[in-house]
C-alpha cells in the first residue's frame, strides 16, 4: 500500500475511533465545567441556558428573598404539560368518548390514575404559585426600575393560567365540567346586563356574540368541546411559552433580579465567589466580543467583576434544579393519596346545584351573584388593569428589593389587610343577611343595580382607601401596597366565600353539612 | 451554607421521588384483580385430581380480562374477577368466582353480551367498589341490580308475551298491577294518561339526581327509590298525591316493571319478540278501562270520597242517585273536559289521549247499573230567579260544604265549567233530591222543603259564582 | 498553608458526599420518571374484538366441512385426521382470499396458494398461517387468530 493510501486509511482510522469524543464535543463545545472560565462558557454557549446570564447576584440565590415562586410557576407548568401530553396519549375530544377515556385512564393505562392526578393538582398549583410570585415581586417592588413592562406581560401570564386551567376543567365531561361550561358560556354573555338596561343589544350584542363564538352554537355540546380542547392543548399553551419566553428574556434584559441596594453577602458565602483568574477578570485580550445590546444605566464596571455576583454554573442551577424536584416530589406524592374528581357523565337535563364553576373563579363567581355584568366584565377587567397599571402610577424608585420597602410600608400592608377585611365582610355579610336594593325597591332599574352592588361598592372602596394612603403618606409606593394588599385579601376571602359557604341556590350556609339534601 | 441547602433539598425531594415512583409502580402492578386471579388459579389447581386440568390451570394467563362490545357501545371487564363465570368446574365456588347461575349464557354468551346489560354496574371499572357502582361517591347511576328485580332486563329485548313464554313473569305480574291500580290516572305512558304525575315512559334509565333521594331508607339507588315510593309514596315526597295500596311483593314486581320503561333500544339483532298481532292498542272493555284510569281516585265510585290529600271531595260517579239525574252526554262531557280547578284529568283525545270509543265505553260502564226509575222532572227549570234571594239562602244552606264563593271544601267545587255549564235542570233535582250515599242532603219536599222557586234561586245564584273573585 | 489545604480538602469531601449524593437521588429519579413515562404508553387494553373467538362445538363440523368464517378471517377444514383452521389474510399485503379447486387465490395482487396454504405464485411472501384451535372448558371450539401453529397442525376434539 502506497504512502498516500496509508494516510488516508489511517486518517479514516483514527477519526473512526475518536467519533465519540468528537461527536459530544461538536455540542458541548465548551469542555467540562471544571474552571471558572469553562462554567462561565456553558452558560454562555448553550442555546437554553444563554438567556440567564454567566453570572448571578448572591441575593437572586437567597432562599428567602424569592422563596423559588416564579420558578415553581413555570416548573409546574412544565410538569401539567408532560403530564398533559401522556394523557392525550388516551383521551379522546367528543362528547361521546371524553368520559369513557377518562375512566379507562384511571382504570386501565399504567399509573394514569397518577398520570391524570399530577395534571390537575400541578395545573391548580399552578394558579396558586403564579399569585404567590406576584405577591412576591410586587411587595419587594421588583416592578420598578426598568421592569414595568415584564410586570404586564406577568399580569397576562396570570389571565392566561386562569382561562388554560378552566378549559382543563372542561374536558372530562362529566357534570362539574358541562355545568362549569354553562356558568363559564353564560359569564361570556354578561356584557348582555349592560346592553339591555342600555337597550343597545338588539344593535350590538357583544355578550351574545361571545358566547356563541365560545360554544361554537347557542348551546354547550359537541362543538364547545372541540374549541375548548383547541384552547387547552394548542392555542393557550403556545401563548403561555412565548408570553414565558418573553418574560425570561426581559428578566435578563432587565439586569436580572432585583436586589437591595445595601445587600451584603454573608460570611459563608465568600468561598463561592470566583477569583479571576487573569487582572482584568475572567474575560481575556484575545476573545471576540460580539455587540448586544446598547443600554442605558450603570455598565459593569471595567477591571472588576460585578459586585457581589457568582457564576451561575453551578450555584444558579443548583437552587434551579432544587425548585424543580421540591415541585416534582411534591405533586408526586399529593397526587399518590389525593384523587382528581370525577362525577357522573354530563346530563344536560340535571342541573348541579350549585353549579359552581373551579374554585380559583368563584370569588368571580360570588361577585356575579350580584352583578352579571360586573361580576363578569366589569370588576375583573378593572383589577387586571389596576394590577397592570401600578408601575406606571407608582415609580418611585426607593427601597427596591426589600420586601414590604420599609417598616411604613409593613404597617400599611397589615392596616390595609384588617381594614379591608372588616369592611369586605360587613359588605358581603350586609348583603346575605338583608338582601340587596331589588329587595325593597322591587321595580329599580337594572342598571343602578349593575353600578351599585357588593362588588363595585367593594373596588371604589380599595380605590379610595389607596388615594387615602397616598394622601396621609405622600407616597405612591403606600398607595400601591395598601392597594394590592386589599386585592389579594379580597381575593382569598371572596373564593373562601364561594367555596365554603355558598350553597344550593347560592344561598347562604355555615357549613356543607346544612346543606338540603337532594 | 447555601449550596449546601440547595443540594440538600434536592436530594430529599429526590428520594422522596423515587420512593413514590416505586411505590406506584408497585400499586399499579398488584392491583385488586390480580389477587382474584391468583386465587381462582389455586382454587382450580387445588380442586382437581386431573393432572392435565391442573397443567392448564397453571397455564392461565393473569391478564385483564374485557368483552368489548362495539354495538352495545360499552366495555365489560367484570371477568376480571368473575373469573369463573364460564367454567363448569367453578359451579360451587365461592363468589367472586362461581360459574353463572342456571343456563343463561347458553343463548346470552358473553363475547356477544357481557354483563352489564342485564346485570348493571360499571363494566369498565377494575375494582370491585366502583365495579358494582355501590355508594355516592363512586357516582355510578346505575349499580348492580337486585336480584329480585333483574327480570326488568330482560324486556330491553323480549317483548313481554314471549316473557311470559317463558316462565319469566315478573315484569308481566307488574304490568298488569299497573293495569289494574289505575296508575295512569295521573302518569302518562306513550302519550296516554294523567298529567298530575310525570311521565313514566324513561323513567327506569334516569340518573339518581332525577329522584329526590332525601328520605330513602338504606341504599340510596333507583332501586330502592321506585319500592319505597310504592310502599308510602309520601315517604319519600311529602307533597305527593299518589294513591296507592299494595303488597311488599306487590310493590316489588311494580318495581320490576317500572325498571323495564328505559330510553335505550337496543340493537335489532340483538332484540327477540315473540310475534305479536299488531302494535295497535286492542280495544279493552269499560271495566278494564275503569280499572286503568279512574279506579285510583273514584275507587268504587259509589260512595262520595272525601280525599284528605286533594284537599276536596272525590264525586261518587257511580252513586245510583247521581246516575238517575245525570245523563250519558253529561258523564261524557266530564270524563271528556275534565274538571278546571280540580285534579279530575280532561281525558278527550287531545288531552289525556283517550279515544271517543273508549270514553263511550267507560260512560257504558260507569252508567251500567243506572236505576231504571227515572227521576221527577224540575217543573221550574226555565224559571227566572232572583239572586239576592238565592245569594242569602246559599250563604244559609250552602256555603257551609261548598264554601263562601261556591270552591267547595267538604262538597263539591261548584265554580267549575262543568257545573257552571251543566243544564238549569240538572242543578235543580240536584238540590231538590239530594245525593244519597254522599253528604249531599235534600232540600226539597223530602229534606227542609225549600219551595220551587226558591231552588230556582238558588241555581240562578250558583249559576254566577264563577263570575265572582 | 497546610491548615487551610486539610480544611479545604475537608470541606470539598463532605460537600463531594452531599453533591454525589444528590446527583444519584436527581439521576435515579429521573431514570425511574422516565420508565414509568414509557410504560404508560403501552397500552394494556385493546379496543377491539379480541382475537379469539369461539366457533361452536365439534358436532357443529362433521369430516368435509369447509366454512369461511367472514369477519374472523379464516377457514375452518374438518376431516377424519380432525379439524384445522388455515388464515384467510393474504401474506402480501392482507386482502382476504377466496377458496378455489386447487387452494386459494387472493383478488388483489393475483397470490396463489395450494389448499395447505403454501404459496406457489404472485408476490406474497409466506403462506397462509394456520391457527391454534382449543377447546374451552363448556366444550367449545376457540380460534386464537393470533396465536400461529406449524402447517399439518390437526387437532382431534371431542364433545
Amino acid at each position: 500500500m502506497n504512502e498516500i493510501s496509508r494516510q488516508g486509511i489511517d486518517k479514516f482510522i483514527d477519526n473512526a475511533k475518536n467519533i465519540i469524543d468528537t461527536f459530544t464535543g461538536s455540542f458541548l463545545r465548551s469542555g467540562k465545567p471544571t474552571s471558572d472560565r469553562s462554567r462561565a462558557a456553558v452558560m454562555f454557549n448553550n442555546f437554553f441556558l444563554h438567556v440567564q446570564g454567566v453570572k448571578t447576584h448572591m441575593n437572586t440565590l437567597r432562599p428567602s428573598y424569592t422563596l423559588g415562586m416564579g420558578l415553581a410557576a413555570f416548573f409546574l407548568f412544565v410538569i401539567a404539560c408532560v403530564s398533559g401530553v401522556l394523557l392525550m396519549i388516551y383521551y379522546n375530544p367528543s362528547i361521546e368518548n371524553a368520559y369513557n377515556t377518562v375512566k379507562d385512564l384511571t382504570y386501565v393505562v399504567f399509573a394514569g390514575k397518577l398520570a391524570r392526578n399530577i395534571h390537575k393538582w400541578a395545573g391548580e398549583a399552578m394558579i396558586i404559585f403564579v399569585f404567590l410570585h406576584m405577591a412576591r415581586v410586587f411587595y419587594t417592588g421588583s416592578y420598578k426600575s426598568g421592569r414595568e413592562f415584564n410586570w404586564v406581560i406577568g399580569i397576562v401570564l396570570l389571565a392566561v393560567t386562569f382561562v388554560v386551567n378552566l378549559s382543563g376543567y372542561i374536558l372530562p365531561w362529566d357534570q362539574l365540567s358541562y355545568w362549569a361550561l354553562v356558568i363559564t358560556s353564560n359569564i361570556m354573555q354578561s356584557p348582555k346586563e349592560l346592553t339591555d338596561s342600555l337597550g343597545i343589544t338588539q344593535y350590538f350584542d357583544i355578550g351574545g356574540f361571545q358566547k356563541e363564538l365560545f360554544l361554537g352554537g347557542l348551546t354547550p355540546g359537541k362543538e364547545s368541546l372541540t374549541r375548548v380542547y383547541l384552547f387547552h392543548i394548542m392555542l393557550l399553551p403556545l401563548v403561555l411559552l412565548i408570553f414565558i419566553a418573553v418574560h425570561f428574556w426581559r428578566i435578563r434584559k432587565d439586569g436580572g433580579l432585583t436586589k437591595p441596594e445595601a445587600f451584603q453577602p454573608q460570611e459563608s458565602d465568600a468561598q463561592l465567589f470566583s477569583t479571576p483568574d487573569k487582572k482584568g477578570g475572567i474575560f481575556t485580550t484575545n476573545k471576540t466580543y460580539g455587540l448586544m445590546e446598547l443600554a442605558g444605566g450603570r455598565t459593569p464596571a471595567v477591571d472588576k467583576d460585578v459586585e457581589n455576583t457568582v457564576l451561575s454554573w453551578p450555584n444558579l442551577l443548583l437552587a434551579e434544579a432544587a425548585v424543580l424536584f421540591v415541585c416534582l416530589a411534591a405533586v408526586v406524592v399529593y397526587s399518590f393519596f389525593i384523587d382528581a374528581p370525577l362525577k357522573e357523565l354530563a346530563n344536560p337535563l340535571i342541573p348541579e346545584n350549585p353549579a359552581k364553576a373551579p374554585w380559583y373563579f368563584l370569588g368571580l363567581q360570588e361577585l356575579l351573584s350580584y352583578s352579571a355584568f360586573m361580576g363578569g366584565v366589569g370588576l375583573p377587567t378593572l383589577a387586571l388593569l389596576g394590577l397592570a397599571l401600578i408601575p406606571y402610577l407608582d415609580r418611585e424608585q426607593d427601597n427596591v428589593g426589600i420586601w414590604f420597602s420599609s417598616k411604613m410600608g409593613k404597617s400599611v400592608a397589615l392596616q390595609s389587610f384588617f381594614t379591608g377585611i372588616v369592611v369586605l365582610i360587613g359588605l358581603l355579610a350586609a348583603a346575605i343577611r338583608f338582601g340587596w336594593l331589588r329587595n325593597w325597591l322591587p321595580n329599580i332599574p337594572q342598571l343602578i343595580i349593575t353600578i351599585v352592588n357588593p362588588g363595585s361598592i367593594w373596588v371604589a372602596f380599595v380605590i379610595g382607601w389607596s388615594l387615602f394612603v397616598i394622601k396621609k403618606t405622600g407616597s405612591t409606593r403606600m398607595g400601591a401596597i395598601a392597594l394590592f394588599t386589599m386585592f389579594l385579601m379580597s381575593y382569598i376571602v371572596l373564593t373562601y366565600v364561594g367555596t365554603e359557604l355558598r350553597g344550593p341556590n347560592w344561598g347562604f350556609y355555615w357549613s356543607r353539612s346544612q346543606w338540603p339534601s337532594h | 451554607m447555601r449550596n449546601r441547602f440547595y443540594l440538600m433539598t434536592l436530594f430529599i425531594s429526590g428520594v422522596i421521588l423515587c420512593a413514590f415512583t416505586l411505590f406506584t409502580a408497585y400499586r399499579e402492578m398488584q392491583p385488586e384483580w390480580k389477587d382474584y386471579q391468583n386465587d381462582y388459579k389455586e382454587l382450580l389447581i387445588k380442586d382437581t385430581r386431573d393432572e392435565a386440568a391442573k397443567k392448564k390451570a397453571r397455564a392461565l394467563e393473569v391478564a385483564i380480562q374485557q368483552v368489548y362490545l362495539s354495538k352495545l357501545k360499552r366495555i365489560d371487564r367484570c371477568t376480571s374477577c368473575h373469573i369463573g363465570v364460564e367454567n363448569p368446574l367453578a359451579a360451587n365456588a365461592k363468589e367472586p368466582f362461581r360459574q353463572h347461575s342456571g343456563e343463561y349464557l347458553k343463548n346470552h354468551e358473553l363475547n356477544k353480551f357481557g354483563c352489564t346489560v342485564c346485570h348493571y354496574g360499571q363494566g369498565r371499572a377494575m375494582n370491585k367498589k366502583e365495579a358494582h357502582g355501590i355508594g355516592h361517591d363512586t357516582h355510578w347511576d346505575y349499580p348492580i341490580i337486585p336480584m329480585k328485580y333483574i327480570q326488568s332486563t330482560c324486556a330491553q329485548c323480549h317483548n313481554l308475551e314471549m316473557l311470559k313464554l317463558k316462565g319469566v313473569d315478573r315484569v308481566v305480574k307488574g304490568e298488569k298491577l299497573f293495569g289494574e291500580n289505575g296508575c295512569r290516572g295521573c302518569h302518562k305512558l306513550q302519550g296516554i294518561g294523567g298529567d298530575l304525575g310525570k311521565a313514566l315512559d324513561i323513567v327506569g334509565s334516569q340518573p339518581i339526581a332525577y329522584f329526590p333521594m332525601g328520605n330513602v331508607i338504606g341504599e340510596r339507588t333507583v332501586y330502592s327509590w321506585f319500592k319505597q315510593h310504592f310502599d308510602d309514596p309520601r315517604a319519600l315526597v311529602p307533597e305527593s298525591e299518589m294513591k296507592v295500596h299494595v303488597t311488599e311483593a306487590e310493590a316489588d314486581l311494580l318495581t320490576t316493571y317500572i325498571l323495564s320503561l328505559r330510553s335505550e333500544e337496543m340493537p335489532r339483532e340483538y332484540r327477540r319478540f315473540k310475534d305479536t298481532a299488531g302494535t295497535e292498542r286492542t280495544m279493552e272493555d269499560g271495566e278494564a278501562l275503569y280499572k286503568k284510569y279512574c279506579i285510583a281516585c273514584h275507587a268504587k265510585g259509589k260512595d262520595s270520597l272525601y280525599d284528605e290529600l286533594f284537599n276536596r271531595t272525590v264525586p261518587a260517579i257511580m252513586n245510583p242517585a247521581f246516575l238517575k239525574v245525570a245523563d250519558d252526554g253529561y258523564l261524557k262531557k266530564v270524563v271528556g273536559e275534565g274538571r278546571d280547578g280540580t285534579q279530575m284529568t280532561a281525558w278527550k283525545a287531545a288531552a289525556a289521549g283517550l279515544s271517543e270509543q273508549e270514553i263511550n265505553k267507560i260512560v257504558e260502564y260507569l252508567t251500567s247499573e243506572r236505576p231504571k226509575v227515572r227521576v221527577e222532572p224540575f217543573a221550574m227549570a226555565s224559571a227566572k230567579g232572583d239572586l239576592k234571594n238565592g245569594e242569602g239562602l246559599y250563604r244559609v244552606r250552602c256555603a257551609l260544604c261548598h264554601g263562601e264563593t261556591g270552591k267547595g271544601a267538604l262538597g263539591l267545587n261548584l265554580r267549575n265549567p262543568v257545573v257552571q255549564g251543566a243544564d238549569a235542570n240538572f242543578l235543580a233535582i240536584t238540590v231538590r233530591d239530594g245525593r244519597e250515599g254522599t253528604p249531599m242532603p235534600p232540600f226539597g219536599k223530602k229534606g227542609v222543603g225549600l219551595k220551587d222557586q226558591e231552588i230556582v234561586d238558588v241555581v240562578s245564584y250558583v249559576k254566577t259564582l264563577s263570575k265572582k273573585k | 498553608m497546610s491548615s487551610a489545604i486539610v480544611d479545604d480538602k475537608e470541606r470539598l469531601s463532605r460537600r463531594d458526599f452531599i453533591g454525589l449524593a444528590s446527583l444519584g437521588a436527581v439521576v435515579l429519579s429521573s431514570l425511574s420518571l422516565l420508565a414509568g413515562i414509557f410504560r404508560m404508553t403501552r397500552a394494556n387494553v385493546h379496543y377491539e374484538e379480541a382475537t379469539k373467538f369461539k366457533i361452536g362445538k365439534i358436532d357443529n363440523f362433521p369430516a368435509g366441512t369447509v366454512r369461511k368464517l367472514d369477519g374472523r378471517g379464516v377457514f375452518i377444514f374438518a376431516s377424519d385426521e380432525g379439524i384445522h383452521a388455515i388464515s384467510s389474510v393474504c401474506t402480501h399485503l392482507g386482502c382476504i382470499v377466496s377458496k378455489t379447486e386447487t387452494g386459494f387465490q387472493c383478488p388483489c395482487h393475483g397470490s396463489r396458494y395450494n389448499e395447505s396454504g403454501k404459496v406457489i405464485a404472485g408476490p406474497a411472501p409466506r403462506s397462509l398461517a394456520w391457527l391454534e384451535i382449543s377447546q374451552d372448558v363448556d366444550g367449545s371450539l376457540v380460534v386464537d387468530a393470533a396465536k400461529d401453529v406449524p402447517a399439518g397442525t390437526k387437532y382431534k376434539f371431542y364433545a
